[in-house]
């Protein structure tokens, strides 16, 4: 398969760079938080997921190397968030509640679509690398190199883990 | 490309594009969370509560003591009304006569008294503080533990006149 240019490659960032950093949150936010709302329970958690994500790049945002890809790094990072949410799911504290607190309405809420969404549903029962391999290739057009990138495991592993997921997700569906 | 994976894409294009159309929030800051997650969470927010707890509940207790003794909510209030007694003592006494110390014990009985009942009804609120109260009141009277007389029969009054006779023991042989 042709290798896609994820639009977070085509910027040059210089780790460590505070301006850098802020520009790379911008250009990668929405599609971080997508691939977030397939594998954590709801918006809001997902929100909280993708802000958590950002927060841990930034602590190793100077030990980053240039060469790698950078939205891989960021999904590798989401995804361990992801799968460290799903543990500690019915463990969440109150702070998170008290600090979303304030923050204003959404408005008409676009996030229904997704939480009466079969497919979505569905993805959310997969385990979360599974789930995160689907919505890497179908969603984000990821090759199999950069999904490998993505959550630290050699190309082949992608590719069985890919058509698990189909199988799964056909069985989940019902289909 | 498979039926399904032509339909897993529609269907997250369909699912996921409006949401990430929504506006970017500003990035939250380390610090702030930092702060937040000392204050809300952990075990050491479940301590500083039971102590802030404590402490009010205590202070809580004083001032209803104070406030039962006295009728007054200043703790100064109870301090005047001591030095007050201990003038009155001294001059019920008569020419020649010393020693208040009977005269302002009794008062500081009563004050005792009442500051036990007002903590026991302050304390009514509270499962624990009630139990404990109460019995401590009921099972330990103020007599020493090593006299063991019971305080009924502690009805003797105290021999302020000194007119009891020294009683002493001779060893038979």
């Amino acid at each position: 398969m042709e290798s896609i240019e994820l639009p977070a490659e085509r910027e040059r960032y210089e780790p460590g760079s505070e301006a850098d950093f802020e520009r790379l949150y911008r250009n990668t936010y929405r599609r971080i938080l997508g691939t977030l709302i397939t594998l954590v329970r709801d918006r809001a958690t997902a929100e909280d997921c993708t802000q958590e994500t950002y927060e841990r790049a930034y602590r190793n945002w100077r030990g980053w190397r240039p060469d790698a890809p950078v939205e891989a790094w960021l999904h590798r990072i989401a995804i361990n968030v992801a799968i460290s949410d799903r543990r500690h799911q019915q463990l969440r504290s109150a702070g998170e509640m008290i600090r979303r607190l304030g923050r204003p309405a959404a408005g008409p809420d676009p996030s229904l679509i997704a939480e009466n969404s079969d497919l979505v549903q569905a993805l959310k029962k997969l385990p979360t690398k599974q789930a995160a391999a689907l919505v890497l290739r179908h969603y984000h057009g990821y090759t199999n190199r950069e999904i490998a990138a993505a959550l630290g495991v050699p190309e082949q592993t992608v590719a069985s883990r890919l058509g698990a997921a189909r199988k799964q997700l056909q069985a989940v569906l019902g289909r | 490309m498979s039926d399904l994976e032509r339909e897993l894409e529609q269907e997250l294009h369909r699912v996921l594009d409006p949401i990430t159309a929504l506006p970017i929030p500003a990035r939250r800051q380390p610090e702030a969370r930092r702060a937040a997650r000392a204050l809300l969470g952990g075990a050491g927010a479940a301590l500083t509560v039971k102590v802030l707890t404590g402490v009010a509940v205590a202070a809580a207790a004083v001032t209803v003591a104070g406030a039962a003794t006295t009728g007054s909510l200043n703790p100064a209030d109870w301090g005047q009304q001591v030095t007050q007694q201990v003038a009155d003592c001294k001059a019920q006494l008569a020419d020649g006569q010393h020693g208040i110390g009977a005269c302002v014990s009794s008062f500081a009985s009563q004050h005792g008294s009442a500051a036990a009942s007002a903590a026991r009804q302050h304390g009514n609120g509270n499962g624990n503080g009630n139990a404990h109260a109460k019995d401590k009141n009921k099972a330990h009277p103020a007599t020493p533990k090593s006299g063991s007389v019971p305080r009924g029969l502690d009805s003797e009054p105290a021999d302020q006149a000194a007119t009891h006779r020294t009683v002493t023991s001779t060893s038979h042989p």
